[in-house]
């Protein structure tokens, strides 16, 4: 009864379902151009860096930088879905489940899915750059060997994205797994800081002998090896062509396969959706929602459950659990590099506002219930910012002690503190009115790195905007710290203090006015496709 | 519940072309219609769900868009195709809908208890909501809807999925709450239980009201469903088709 199935229906279903949900909404279409510009911006970039051995003429600087250039591609397909951008999953795998298609079939169309879109066609173009290079060096025959380089080596990035993510989200999702899981995901996110380490200390030092051994190194690695097989042609060692291709390719389809392990237990749901506690409490129903030292208000049942949710829905916790590490990684990265850590504390203060920055896309269509009780906009924003405050003002804590144990200097603690506290009030007061304009709905799967198709797109553009606008406004703040640098040890505390309230007070103001007025449309706007 | 002249567009597709409703203070009315009517899309106009194009909606007196406040807090909803905070447990989440309320502890304590127990959903039950079973979940959605006692309540399909017994029982209550003052507005497509239950009902197709009033002069002397077939105008025979089945 079944036919052969290719792979271009699975395309030609994504690409369908990309532009239903673009139609008619105007805030979407105006995300995904958006994502355009960045994607085509990335490409345009990366294209003319790697173009630049070809143009220098230098065989040496190709050989240093492609290798590991590539590798840089491929790491970034494995981390940034991972920490900050999710993948796009409009083709969920678990809607195919009743279809007669066999396995194979199946991740074939996933995979062809997965290549069709702005990420991967910004990865080719900017790695069409080595192309160029390697024309320039080798002549069209490397060229070739090259051009299919770059094309395993798109394969490649797609395909760690997709493996990488489904089988944490089907390891978060089982209850045996799932603590193992988070501790591995926060490990990779952790890995990022000494990635940029040793990449900051490789540029400080500029020994491009190191570099270029460590270049060679790499190139015999999956990660670099599609990237070099057309330097190799152009160096005259063309017998290590085949051999990358098979590292190359064995890698690819080691990848598939794990990847079509996890799709298969995620199709079959075999991991059991939470705790299943069985055992009956006879705590009565508001002990059981209140924390044991919230008010027994509205506001108090508020907190609570965004305090449960933060640790109970895997989406929140994923980010959660990201955050915490970055905070304590960044400032340990920037401790050993020398440079001044005053930047790297309003970055991080920003960061951890940015977790609400699509606070009502986590609850989805179970954000109706707030309107329908009619919970004041007031309440409702400081309810949420109290909540993640209690996660989050701990972990500040720390980085704030951890910066000032590196730097041996315990007096610092207070001032960084003060800092630290008044980015993440003026992160907030960024975050919170963004949190209602510019909502956007996840889609509707058990998979906590699932984005909706230009979702990814959206909270690369939000992080970015945010991250800059609130490092301009903490500038200020910043200045004075650096000019009264003996006084603020002692009046940086209250002052940061004060500082992050005042920008807390003024954004949570507009947040919610904001959310008074757009009730309704925030709802639509956080409602899956339909 | 009073609305008038409510419009709803989507993209280019008319939704709801002007459905104007009076619902009297205590009747039991049903809302039926084909898929696509157009039923919930009323619905969550009424309930401040959902904001009208153009007309509007009073709950017992009160503006939903103008006085939100005071029409919601006499108001409870169980919406369709929504979900519940469904990472909470079922007592935690009656518990967050009455503090919502502005109920204090102990009175939630109690009516949630109560609503648990005859809901048959344990009171003492820790398995969280995502968990249930479908007619689990409609029936907890129901207990956040009636926690509060309110004067009016609104519940989108609220049958579907239960099974007869909890039907029985649902029904007593809202038989009970009826006959206790309150004003109850449900859709369904089940039409004995439409029959049985209301005193009033309207039909809806494609977006506008096709008829309404109480059921007997809506009925006539035919059976419900036979009007409603006759009123949207479907088929419920195959001819030649689907011969291959
Ligand atoms: N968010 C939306 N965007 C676009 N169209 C919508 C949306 N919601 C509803 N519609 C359209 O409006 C029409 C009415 O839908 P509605 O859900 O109100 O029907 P219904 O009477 O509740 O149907 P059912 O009996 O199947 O529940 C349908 O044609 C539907 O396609
Ligand atoms: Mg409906």
């Amino acid at each position: 009864m079944t036919g052969k199935v290719g792979a271009w229906p699975f395309v030609r279903l994504k690409l369908r379902l990309t532009a239903n949900g673009l139609r008619g909404r105007s805030s979407r279409i105006a995300l995904f151009v958006l994502g355009a510009l960045f994607a085509g911006f990335f490409a345009i970039v990366g294209y003319s860096s790697f173009a630049i051995p070809g143009v220098a003429d230098s065989l040496f600087a190709a050989e240093s930088a492609l290798p590991l250039g590539g590798a840089a591609l491929v790491l970034g397909w494995l981390f940034l879905p991972l920490v900050f951008f999710g993948v796009d999953e409009s083709l969920d795998p678990a809607r195919f489940a009743l279809l007669p298609l066999h396995r194979r079939t199946l991740i074939t169309g996933l995979f062809a899915a997965a290549l069709a879109g702005l990420p991967a066609l910004a990865t080719l173009v900017a790695s069409a750059g080595m192309v160029d290079t390697v024309a320039r060096l080798g002549g069209p025959a490397a060229a070739g060997v090259q051009a299919v380089g770059i094309l395993l080596g798109l394969l490649l990035c797609v395909a760690v994205s997709r493996a990488v993510t489904s089988a944490f989200a089907t390891a978060l999702r089982s209850r045996r797994s799932r603590d193992l899981a988070a501790i591995s995901l926060a490990l990779l996110a952790a890995a990022i800081g000494p990635l940029q380490l040793a990449a900051l200390a490789g540029a400080q030092r500029a020994d491009w002998d190191t570099v270029a051994s460590v270049s060679r190194v790499v190139a015999w690695t999956p990660l670099g090896a599609p990237y070099s097989i057309g330097l190799d042609v152009a160096a005259g060692r063309a017998w290590q062509v085949p051999l990358k291709l098979l590292i190359s390719l064995a890698a690819i389809a080691a990848l598939l396969w794990w990847w079509s392990r996890t799709v298969e237990s995620a199709m079959v749901g075999t991991a059991g959706s939470s705790t299943n506690r069985t055992s009956a409490s006879t705590r009565s129903p508001v002990d059981l929602l209140l924390l044991r030292w919230a008010p027994r208000t509205r506001f108090g049942a508020l907190v609570s459950r965004e305090i449960r949710y933060w640790w109970r829905d895997a989406r929140r916790r994923a980010n959660l659990i990201t955050f915490s590490i970055a905070s304590l990684f960044l400032p340990i990265s920037l401790a050993v590099s020398t440079s001044s850590p005053g930047g790297t504390t309003i970055f991080v203060g920003v960061l951890a506002a940015l977790a609400l920055a699509n606070q009502f896309g986590f609850d989805g269509t179970a954000y109706a219930a707030n309107i329908t009780t009619g919970v004041p906009g007031r309440v409702e924003i400081n309810a949420r910012a109290v909540a993640h405050a209690i996660y989050t003002i701990p972990m500040l804590l720390a980085t704030a002690t951890l910066i000032a144990v590196l730097s041996a200097d315990p007096a610092r603690l207070a001032g960084t503190l003060g800092l630290l506290l008044a980015a993440y009030g003026v992160g907030l007061g960024l975050v919170l009115p963004l949190s209602i304009r510019a909502a956007y709905a996840l889609p509707d799967t058990p998979n906590p790195f699932a984005m909706s198709s230009g979702g990814g797109a959206a909270k690369g553009f939000l992080t970015l905007a945010v991250l800059l606008a609130g490092v301009v406004v903490s500038l200020p703040l910043q200045l004075i710290a650096l000019f009264t640098a003996p006084v603020w040890l002692w009046i940086g505390l209250p002052a940061g203090i004060a500082y992050g309230a005042a920008g807390y007070l003024i954004g949570s103001g507009i947040a919610a006015d904001q959310l008074d007025k757009r009730m309704p449309e925030l709802l639509a706007a956080v409602t899956p496709n339909r | 519940m009073s609305l008038g002249g409510l419009v709803k567009r989507f993209d280019t597709k008319l939704a709801v072309a002007g459905v104007s409703l009076e619902v009297p203070a205590g009747s039991f009315y049903g809302l039926l219609g084909p898929n696509g009517a157009g039923k919930t899309t009323t619905l969550s106009m009424a309930v401040g769900l959902l904001r009208p194009d153009e007309g509007r909606a009073l709950l017992l007196g009160y503006d939903v868009w103008a006085d939100p406040t005071a029409a919601k807090a006499r108001l409870g909803v169980l919406p369709d195709g929504v979900r519940l905070f469904d990472r909470l447990t079922g007592p935690e989440l009656l518990g967050y809908h009455g503090l919502l309320r502005g109920m204090d502890a102990a009175t939630v304590d109690q009516r949630a208890r109560e609503l648990l127990e005859v809901l048959e959903l344990g009171a003492g039950n820790r398995t969280l909501v995502v968990d249930y079973s479908a007619g689990m979940k409609k029936k907890i959605g129901l207990a956040c809807a009636l926690l509060h006692a309110p004067r009016l309540l609104v519940l989108d399909e609220p049958f579907e999925a239960v099974d007869p017994v909890s039907a029985a029982l649902i029904r007593d209550i809202l038989q009970r709450y009826v006959a206790g003052g309150g004003t109850v507005v449900f859709s369904s497509h089940v039409m004995e239980i439409v029959e049985r239950l209301c005193d009033h009902v309207a039909i809806m197709s494609s977006g506008v009201l096709r008829m309404h009033g109480p059921l007997d002069q809506v009925r006539g002397d035919k059976s419900l469903e036979e009007v409603f077939v006759q009123v949207v105008g479907g088929r419920v025979a195959t001819g030649s088709e689907l011969a291959w089945l």
